[in-house]
This record gives C-alpha cells, structure tokens and sequence, in this order.
C-alpha cells in the first residue's frame, strides 16, 4: 500500500497553494480557438449579471412609482420592463451555457486527440514507469475537470465580476452610506471563504486518495481472485479492505462537515449584512432619506451580493486542486520522445513527400531495402550506473537468422530494442548498410518491423483484424496464408466463428500459446525486413511449435530475423547463436563452433546434454 | 460514531456467509436500514432551517409597514412588545433595531440548523457508503470463479466505485434536496395565504409547470445521457486498448491507423457531449424564463394590489423575497426527481453483485473437518466437467494419487490439465463424478481448509502491488526473514531479489519494480513453497524461466520429494520426465498414466512426443561427439 501513498503524496506536492498563472496559461492555449464561442460566452455572462441586477432594480421602480401615483403608475411599462429584462437574462443564460458547453466538449476533445498523438510517438521509455491506468486517467477524468474549469470558471468569473461591481455601483449611486452599511461584512466573507475553502480542500484530498486507493483495491482483488482464494485470504483482504473503507468514511464525515459548518456561517454573515440593511435602512426610510422601494432593492441585492463571492470562491478552489491534473496533462502533450527524428532526417521527409513515389527510395531518401545490420561498441543503460549492454559489437547480414541466448537479465531483449530503435544507444552507433540509423526515419524503421513479443498483446475485435494489424491492406486469403505458417489456422478454425471470432477484451479468449501465435500470424503479413521474435513461442505446446518449425525456416528466408528463444528446436534454426551474458556478446557462432568453443553456450547444453536420460529431457525441453 | 464504526458489518457478513442467496440490500430503502433515525433528524432539521429562514422576511415586512405607515399596530405584537421594554428615545428606531437583531437571530438559527442538517446527513450517508463497499468487497470474496469468467473486471470496478459513489450522491444531496423543496413549497404557501389569498395563488401558478418541465424534460434526456455515456465507454475502450498495447502499436508503426480510429471515438464522444449540452442551454433559457416570469407576476401583481390599497408595501416585499427564494429550490426538483433515477439504475447493478450466488460453502450442514493437515492423497472418481453446458473440458476423469507422489501431466492446450486443478481447489463444481482428498468428497470439506492444503503456481502468477516480502507471507504471515529467503533459494530467485536496491522490501506492481515473467514465476513458486502445502501443484509455472534456472529449480524441488503430493503442468517434458508418473491427456480424457520409461516404450501420443524429437537428440549427440574433436573440423561442420 506505500507505494499509492507515495504517488498521492505527490499529488499533494504538485497542487501548491495559490494559483500558477503560469499552467492555466498554457492551458488556455485549448480555449482559445474558440474565440468567437469565448466572446460570446463572456457577453452571455455579463449580460446576465447585468439583468440580475436590473430586476430588482425594476421591482423597486415599481414600488416607487405606486408610492408616488397610486393606482394611476404605469404598471404596463414595468410589465413591460420586466418581461424585456426576463427575455435578455434567460437569453443570456442559454448563450452561455451553449457556448460554455461547446468548449467543454470541444477543447477537451482537443486536449485528448492531441495527448493521444503524442503518446502515439514517445517512446518505449516513457511507458516502462507509467501504468496504463495512470495514462487512461490523465486523457479521461483530469482532461473532463480541466476543461470543466476552463470553460465554467471563466464564465462565472465574467459573470461574478459584472455582478459584483454592478451591484456595487446601483447600490452606491441609489444610497452610497447605506451600501458601504450593506458591504460591510463582505472582507469577512473573503477571509472565512479562504479559511475554509483550504481545510475542505485538504480533506477532499484525503477523500479523493482513500476513493482511488479503494478503487485499485477492488481492482486487484478481482484480478488477483483466484490467488487470493488459493491462500485463503478472503479475510485478510476484508480487513485490509475494512481499513480503507474507515479512513474513507472518516474523511468523507470530516469533509462533509466542514461543509457543513461554512454554508451556514457564510449565510450568518449575509443575514448579518441584510439586517444591518434593514436597520439602518429603515432609520433612512423612516427619516426620509430613502423610498420604501431602495429599502426593497438593498435587502435583494445585498442578499445576491455574496452569490458571486462564493461561486467564484469555489472556482478558486477547484483550480488548485486541479492544478496537480493541468500538470499532468500538459506534460503528456508536451512530452519529446526521446528518440525522435533529427533535423535533417525531417528535412529529408520533408523533400521526399514532394518527389514522386519510388519503389526503391524510402520515405526518408534512403534505400529501402536493409541489407545489412551493423552494431559498433554498442553501450546502453536505462540507469547510467547500471551499464545493461556493454561495447556490443554485432554485424548480421541478409537471410542471416541470430539466435540470442544467455541468462535472464543478461540484456537480451535490450539488445532487440536498440536494434528495433525502440531505444538508442548510449554510446556506439547501430548502422543500416553503413549508416547511423539515427540518420535515417525512425517511422520507416519501424514500419520494416515485425515483431513478436513473449506477451504478446491481442486487440479486441475479430482474430481476422488481429493478424491483419500487420498489414492493413491484406486479403482475407492472405491473412490465412500467414495464420497457416504461424500454425494458427487449426485452432482458428475449431473457433466458432473461425476468423470472424471476437476474442474478447485484451484476447481473454484466446489462451497465452494461441494469443501469441495470433501475434506471430501478424508479424509475417507485415513481411517486415526485420523480424524479431522475444521468446515468441514460449507458451506454445510442443507440438504445435513443431509444426511451427517448417513454417518459420520459410518465414526466416528473405530478411534478417533475430529470435530470443530458449527451445532449443529455435535455436538450432538459427544461422548464427549469440551468447548475451552480463550486457556482453561473450560467444557468437553456430551451434557446432560454439560446442567446440567450450564457452557458456556449451557448458548449459553440456549441463543438461550429458547424461543420457537427461538429454533425452533437455531434447523434450527443445522440442 | 464509535457505535457505527463496528456494528453495521457484523450482521451483513454473518448473513452472507450463511446464505448466498440472502439479498442484504434490495432497494434504496434497505440500503438505509440502521441510519434512517439520523436521516429523519437531519430531513426535520431541514423543515426548522428552512421555517426560520422564511420567517426572517416577515420581520422585513412588519418593519417596513411600521416605518411606512408609521403605526406600530402594523408591526408584530411581539416585537413591539419586546421595543417598548425599551422605551427610550425613538420608539420606531427600537422597533426597527429590534426587528433587525430579531432577523439575525432567525437567520442564525436557520444556520444552526443547517448545520444538524449536514451533518447527519453526512454521517448517514458515509455510514450506508461505507457498508456497501464493504459488503461489496466482502462478496466479490465468496462468489464463484465461474463469476469472474462471465465478468468483465471494468465492469465491476466500475460498480463497486462509479455505482457506489451515484448512490451516495443520490443519498447525500438528492434526498436531503428532495425534502428541502417539499418543506420550503409546504412552509411558504400557509405564509403566502395567510397574507393575501389572491397573490398567493398568482405567487405559486407557475411553480408545479417549472417542476413538471424539468422533470419531463430531464426523464426525456435521459436517452442523450446514455449515448454520451456509451460513446465515453467506447472511447475508454479504444484508449485502453491502445495503451496496453502500445508496444505492438510502436512495433508495427500503426500510429496513424490508431490516431484515426481514436478520432472517430473521440469526435464521437465530443459532438454527442455538445448535443447534449445543447439541450440543456435551451432548457436553461425557457426554465430561466418562466421562473422569472414567476417572479415578475408576483411585482406587477403585488403593485397593482399596493396602488388598490389591498396590500401593504411589507407585503410586497415578503411576497417578492419568499419567491425568490422557493424558485430556485422547486427548479431543481424536477432535476433531482428525474436523476433519482440514475441512483435506481446504479442499485441495480450493485445489486447485480450482492446478490450473485456466493461459492457453496459445503454441501453438509456440517461441513466435514478433517485433521489440520491432509496427506495429501488425491483420488479423480469418473469426473466430467464442463464451463458451459455441452461443452465437457474433462470427461470421465479417473485417477488415484498417493500422498506424496510426483506426478506429471502434459497434453496440448484446452486438453484439460489446468480445469483439473480448478476442480480440486473446487473453484468450479463437477458435473459428474467426484473428487476425493484423503478419502473425503472435496464438497464435504470446509473450502477454506481445502484450500489451505494446496499450494498453486500459476503460469501467469498473481502478485499484490505490495513488497515482495509481503507478497511471499501472504502463504505465511508469520514467516521470518530467514524462512523467506530460504524459500527464495529453492526457486532460484534469491540473487534476483538481493539486486533490487530495496531488496525483499521493494514494491512489486505498477508503481513498483517490474519484474519479468520469469521472475514472477519464480517469485510465486517460492511464495507456494513458503505455504509448504501437503499438495504443491505447478501449472505450467516455468515457462517463462531459462532452463538453466528451471534445473536449478527442479532440482531444489527434487529434495523435498515426498514432502509433498506434487502434480506439474508442464509442456517441457524436462520439467515431467523425472516425476513418478506421467499422465497424457487429450480433449479432457486421460489417455496415458505410467511413469517416463513405460510411456516412451508404449505406442501412443508420449512416445510420439519423443519419436519426433529423435532427429534431434541424433544431432544433439552427435554435437556432443564433436565438441571432444579438434576445432579445425568444426568450421566445416554447419
């Protein structure tokens, strides 16, 4: 459990005290294309305000003018008045809320599709520390509250502006003595509503944390029910549970009662306002000083004076929680990818989208055909103490399949992942026929690329759009064709809908061997020239995987093709073995030159090669 | 609040447990059971808030007509009472000083009142939120695995959290707006009439239209909400999805492709939410209008009746601020009747859950309790099961396992090796045929000791978001650091752990260290081990580990042979070669039973297994010649 606290301590730190100007100005950029929606929505508001405070002001004339002429005062122009003054506000209002809702959902449409985009391209860095939960509620809930505050807290700010000075200003012209009386108590309502505001937002911190950690709580005992049930947890889980759900309940009391006790004291203090109004407002009356009808319009305007205080109070509030929210999703949309292309390579985009299309230049200016891959004192390290691949030195030419074996943690997928660009190296260079793949695009890299993960990921949808993620234009025969090689057709077809089968959110219906010969189905439609597959059949049963041996020797031919594997049936397809130990190539050749070579590779096939039955074992292992 | 603490789940639980298909919470007015007191104080705390507060514009009016008409016979007998006891100087401005500290005294005790009103409210509500979380938490505990099969996770997150929370919504605010209104309306029109009949009912005509549009309208708009609702599911949906899968997005460089269909989700969500809001522009404006109007019928009128002489100038101005304060609280009625219904909807769902059939605790009344340990002797009698009906995963299963024995089981996916193990833990029922440990049916036992007997490796281990120390004493709270790290030994994931800076204390999960699917293996192989079950049963719990390492492990395991009944999973026949027998099975029959040698001499689907690696071990032993030979020779030899 320390570890959400930690993040939720984080939170806490990001939303400081006070507004940063700063932030919101950034954020303003997602409001202001809709320039004619924000004029129109500050019009909307003040014209409003305006007529809120006209009414009364109406109500009083009326008074007035009865005062004055009886039954004779003109009472179809007040009608009048009041109805023209009741058109502008509810018209106003609908404005408003038109616009204000339009900017909404258009600038949080906006801050999505442009967070989306850039997540599209940053890199595998970016993903390896961020939990796809912690992504999914930047782009949903804290993208719907910023906009929410954008577009609502700017309306109420036009409209509490023109409200305040508007209700000031009829009330000092009408009586100024009497509206200095009415606005008396307003600094304490500014200091109490600060007060407040702060300890309510503290505790709906709290109760925002607790929910959140209540939230992955269900979270994990679902996913992890089965576990749960084998250790008979069920009532060390309930209690664990029963801790969070008491914090929760007392925060959410403490909150609500703060809650409590600042409206009504708030509304103690316009009471007091009002009463000081009719107090010192009736001696006015009663020497003359005002007509009963002023009296009327300071007791309705003192009483709306204080609305705006509040609302704009909560606004105030709001954007300091939603501070820490601004934060996060702006880093998302302006995060750089690490690896990106470089100037130049843009330049060379750039002039390329212009020429005419050639089959053998690719997107970048470069040959499209990658006929040779060379690593030259390759180093690499997530952590710059922790070297994970060190002065790797690597050449691997066409139709060349390398195997890569060696320890769990020695680096090997990592040595795929520089090659695949997913990273760079620290130091070294990794060349494509001779030049520095950094000088070349990295979309077209990429998109030469088939790869094969251990997990791998299926969408949801049909296994026929699954395989056919690899090459979007594929026919249906196609799709076969490669399912066939990838030994994936037999299963598909026992599937009651065949290829048409939904499998289900994230595959759930297909089992871990069948989602990853699905995957290796979509690697070989993408015909990529480098094909990588990280332990890409190991949860396939051996059978199956030996069908898959004749489809793969096929699939192999044509392209440079590296494999992490510990079956030995793979390994020994492979033309050439790597032994990764440590970040270090310590051994490279085939299988027969490094049997002589008595190294690593050796000794762990010696190891469970030698004696007979063992081997025989070893040889089930490989198979 | 101390009582509330521990009272509430005591009985919810017991209820639970003895029957699954008790419904605990069947309607909003059972899930209100035990806070219904606090929830009436808090709904007569509104009644006295809100008379206060209708009574301060009173003492407006008799102020006013005092001052006006300068005739104390025009104010209330009461307060001109209270002013002559202080009968100096000006007795109008006493009058009026009175009036105004008589106004803020109403105004505070409206407030004090508030105040109750939150507060209990607040504490009902929290207490019933809280109840339902932990009924909710409790029951997901002691449902049946078939139930999460059939669930989707979101889904279910999404009622314990989104469902809960409209609920309490509903419970904290609704409710207590709901009675606010019908006290303000039942408080205001006696008031209203008391003063003048005529201008009472022209006060209130347009009132029950107000609460009927909005009611009409929001029930009417519902379906707009659903599909704005949807289209943010759909769009949840593909992000998701393409942020779990973003590493094949990278690979295959379809950005573009997933940029595009995020857009049309996105653009979707975004003209649905505009439509919507849209909606609710018009229904502000014409709403806006019509309670205005309300208003301005009440100044015309009242001044009308003000130049007739038939009310006074204090009348005109209570009529005007009791209005004004009953419109907004009557608009929102409509809103809230019609939003009740979401918390409906809500219930519903959450209900979905709560009453779900928990997992039979055991077929006997009294539940057999064997010993506290079994030996570990397993017995398959002719069992069939299936998932859904006509579709049997096992069938006509038979088999005997003594205590202690080693015994493999390998067979192509979906044969039915890992249901097998489902069946024993009885986290699915047989549908035939029983399953018998230490000679007791599974179903006569108490499911939590029977479970306490097996120890599981999955292939896809389950870790908590908590330290890996704490992950592995999840098999032994007890266990000490020493006992933990011999565990770890045995399943080779000692060293692993020791590199982690923060070693056995270092968070494991999505905000933790992340570890490699080997090491997740061997992490909960080594939390099994700690569990020193009298059955140990690794399904396919290897794979993902170097074989290397998986030696290592065998080996480990080979020394406690014995000590446990042990049943491997496997598709390395490495990893069930050395096992005291090995069962073959395919589409959920058992086809082979013999241990290694016996099966490979025996014509069948074993000794396929072995006949098409034959090739193989022929060039693996003729490496091994070859590695004895001179170098030289061997660059020739690929």
């Amino acid at each position: 459990m320390q570890d959400h606290d930690q993040a939720d301590g984080f939170d806490e730190h990001a939303a400081a005290d006070g507004i940063q100007l700063e932030l919101w100005k950034r954020l303003l950029r997602y409001a202001l294309p809709y320039k004619k929606e924000l004029v129109l929505l500050g019009a909307g508001g003040a014209l409003t305000a305006l007529m809120e405070i006209a009414l009364p002001l109406i109500a009083k004339g009326v008074v007035d003018d009865v005062e004055q002429n009886g039954i004779d005062a003109s009472f179809g122009l007040w009608a009048a008045a009041y109805a023209g003054a009741n058109l502008l506000l509810a018209l106003g209002g609908a404005i408003f809320i038109w616009m204000a809702g339009k900017i909404d959902a258009f600038a949080s449409h906006d801050i999505r599709r442009d967070a989306f985009a850039n997540l599209q391209r940053l890199s595998f860095s970016y993903f390896d520390h961020r939990p796809v939960g912690w992504l999914m509620a930047r782009l949903t809930a804290d993208c719907r509250k910023l906009t929410d505050i954008l577009a609502w807290a700017f309306l109420d700010l036009v409209w509490g502006t023109t409200m305040m000075v508007g209700i000031a200003a009829a009330m000092l012209v009408m009586h100024w003595q009497l509206a200095l009386v009415a606005m008396a108590v307003m600094p304490a309502v500014g200091w109490l509503s600060a007060k407040f505001r702060k300890r309510i937002l503290t505790t709906a911190r709290l109760v925002r944390s607790t929910n959140s950690r209540i939230t992955g709580s269900y979270n994990e005992s679902i996913m992890g029910m089965t576990t749960s049930k084998a250790f008979v947890r069920e009532d060390a889980n309930a209690s664990d549970f029963a801790g969070l759900t008491r914090t929760m309940y007392r925060a959410s009391v403490r909150n609500l009662v703060l809650a409590a006790v600042f409206l009504p004291l708030v509304l103690t203090l316009s009471a007091i306002a009002v009463n000081l109004t009719l107090g010192v407002g009736g001696a006015l009356l009663y020497i003359g000083a005002i007509s009963a009808g002023t009296l009327i319009a300071f007791f309705t305007l003192t009483r709306t004076f204080f609305e705006p205080v509040h609302v704009m109070g909560h606004w105030f509030a709001e954007m300091q929680m939603a501070q820490a929210s601004a934060e996060r999703v702006l880093s998302l949309i302006e995060a750089e990818p690490e690896i990106q292309d470089s100037p130049s390579v843009k330049r060379a985009l750039a002039v390329q989208r212009d020429a005419p299309p050639r089959s053998d230049i690719a997107p970048d200016g470069g040959a499209v055909r990658i006929t040779e891959i060379e690593l030259v004192n390759v180093s690499f390290a997530y952590d710059p103490d922790k070297p994970v691949l060190r002065e790797v030195n690597l050449k691997v030419g066409m139709d060349e399949t390398i195997a890569i074996v060696g320890p769990t943690g020695g680096g090997k997928s990592t040595l795929v992942n520089v090659i695949c660009r997913f990273y760079e190296p620290t130091s070294g260079q990794v060349l494509i026929d001779g030049i520095d793949y950094r000088g070349r695009s990295l979309h077209w890299l990429q998109s030469s690329l088939g790869m094969v993960l251990q997990n791998a990921h299926v969408f949801s949808g049909t296994i026929m759009d699954n395989i056919r993620y690899g090459r979007l234009t594929a026919s249906d025969q196609e799709v076969e064709w490669c399912a066939r090689l990838a030994g994936a057709h037999e299963f598909i077809t026992k599937m009651e809908d065949g290829y048409a089968t939904e499998v289900g959110e994230n595959g759930n219906r297909l089992s871990a061997g069948q989602k990853q010969l699905v995957s290796f189905a979509r690697a070989i439609l993408a015909e990529p020239q480098i094909l990588v597959m990280d332990e890409a059949t190991s949860s396939v049963d051996t059978e199956t995987e030996l069908k898959i041996q004749q489809g793969m020797k096929h699939v192999f031919q044509g392209r440079i093709s590296f494999v992490i594997a510990h079956r030995l049936s793979t390994i020994r397809n492979a033309t050439r073995i790597v032994v990764v130990e440590d970040g270090r190539i310590t051994e490279t050749g085939s299988h027969v030159e490094l049997m002589g070579a008595d190294g690593h590779y050796a000794s762990l096939y010696r190891q469970q090669g030698l004696d007979e039955t063992t081997m025989r074992q070893w040889d089930a292992v490989g198979t | 609040m101390g009582a509330d603490d521990a009272s509430y789940c005591k009985t919810n639980e017991d209820t639970a447990m003895q029957d699954g298909r008790t419904k605990t919470h069947a309607n909003l007015w059972h899930i209100t059971r035990g806070q219904r007191m606090r929830y009436l104080s808090a709904t007569a705390a509104t009644g006295v808030s809100s008379g206060f507060m209708l009574l301060a514009p009173l003492v407006g009016m008799y102020a006013i007509d005092v001052i006006v008409e300068r005739d104390f016979d025009k104010g209330s007998p009461w307060l001109v009472s209270i002013a002559r006891l202080f009968d100096q100087g000006d007795a109008f401005l006493v009058y009026l000083a009175v009036s105004a500290l008589a106004g803020l005294l109403l105004a505070s005790l409206s407030a004090l009142f508030m105040y109750f009103r939150g507060r209990w409210s607040a504490i009902a509500t929290e207490a019933i939120a809280r109840r339902l979380r932990d009924a909710l938490f409790h029951r997901l505990h002691h449902l049946p695995a078939k139930f999460f099969d059939e669930a989707d996770t979101g889904d279910l997150v999404q009622r314990c959290s989104s469902d809960v929370e409209t609920v309490r919504v509903f419970l904290a605010t609704n409710v207590v707006e709901i009675g606010r209104s019908i006290l303000l309306i039942a408080a205001m029109a006696p008031i209203l009439f008391w003063r003048d009949a005529r201008l009472a009912a022209l006060s209130l005509c347009l009132m029950p239209f107000i609460t009927v549009g909005a009611y009409l309208f929001f029930s009417l708009v519902k379906r707009q909400f659903k599909v704005a609702d949807e289209a943010e599911g759909k769009l949840t949906a593909v992000l998701q999805e393409n942020l779990t899968g973003i590493r094949v997005v990278r690979a295959f460089a379809r950005d573009e492709h997933e940029i595009a269909r995020f857009a049309t989700c996105n653009h979707a969500f975004r003209d649905h939410l505009y439509r919507l809001n849209k909606l609710e522009a018009l229904y502000w404006g014409i709403s806006d209008f019509v309670s205005l109007g309300q208003i301005s019928v009440v100044v015309i009128a009242a001044g009308i009746f003000l130049a007739q002489g038939t009310i006074s100038v204090g009348e005109l101005f209570a009529f005007l601020t009791l209005v004004s304060m009953a419109i907004w609280p009557v608009r929102r009625l409509g809103h809230v009747l019609a939003d009740s219904g979401k918390a409906v909807i809500s219930l519903k769902r959450i209900n979905h859950i709560l009453e779900a059939e928990v997992e039979p605790a055991s077929r006997s009344p009294t539940p057999f309790h064997p010993g506290e340990r079994a030996d570990g002797d397993i017995v398959f009698d002719h069992v069939s099961a299936d998932y859904q009906p006509g579709q049997p995963v096992v069938v006509d299963f038979s088999v005997h396992i003594p205590a202690g024995q080693t015994v493999g089981i390998v067979g192509a996916p979906g044969s039915g090796k890992s249901t097998l193990i489902r069946l024993l833990m009885r986290l699915y029922p047989v549908s035939e045929g029983r399953i018998l440990i230490d000679g007791t049916d599974v179903r006569d036992v108490d499911g939590q000791w029977l479970r306490h007997q097996i120890g599981v490796v999955m292939q896809d281990p389950f870790l908590y978001s908590r330290s890996i120390a704490e992950n592995l004493r999840v098999a032994r709270p007890d266990a000490d650091k020493a006992h933990l790290v011999e565990v770890a030994q045995e399943a080779a994931i000692h060293d692993a752990i020791a590199d982690f800076p923060a070693g056995y204390e270092a968070p494991v999960g999505e905000r933790g260290i992340t570890l490699s699917g080997g090491q997740r293996q061997r992490l909960a192989l080594a939390r099994a081990l700690l569990k020193d079950p009298p059955v140990l049963v690794l399904d396919d719990s290897l794979s993902a580990v170097d074989t290397n390492t998986e030696r290592r492990i065998l080996n480990a395991l080979a020394q406690r042979r014995g000590r446990h009944t042990t049943v491997v999973i496997a598709h390395r026949l490495s990893s069930v070669k050395d096992a005291d027998r090995i069962l073959v099975l395919a589409d959920g029959r058992l086809v082979q039973d013999g241990s290694h040698a016996a099966l490979a001499a025996t014509p069948g689907p074993y000794q396929r297994l072995c006949e098409i690696q034959g090739a193989l071990d022929q060039s693996i032993r003729a490496d091994l010649g070859d590695a004895t030979a001179p170098p030289s020779q061997l660059t020739v030899g690929r």
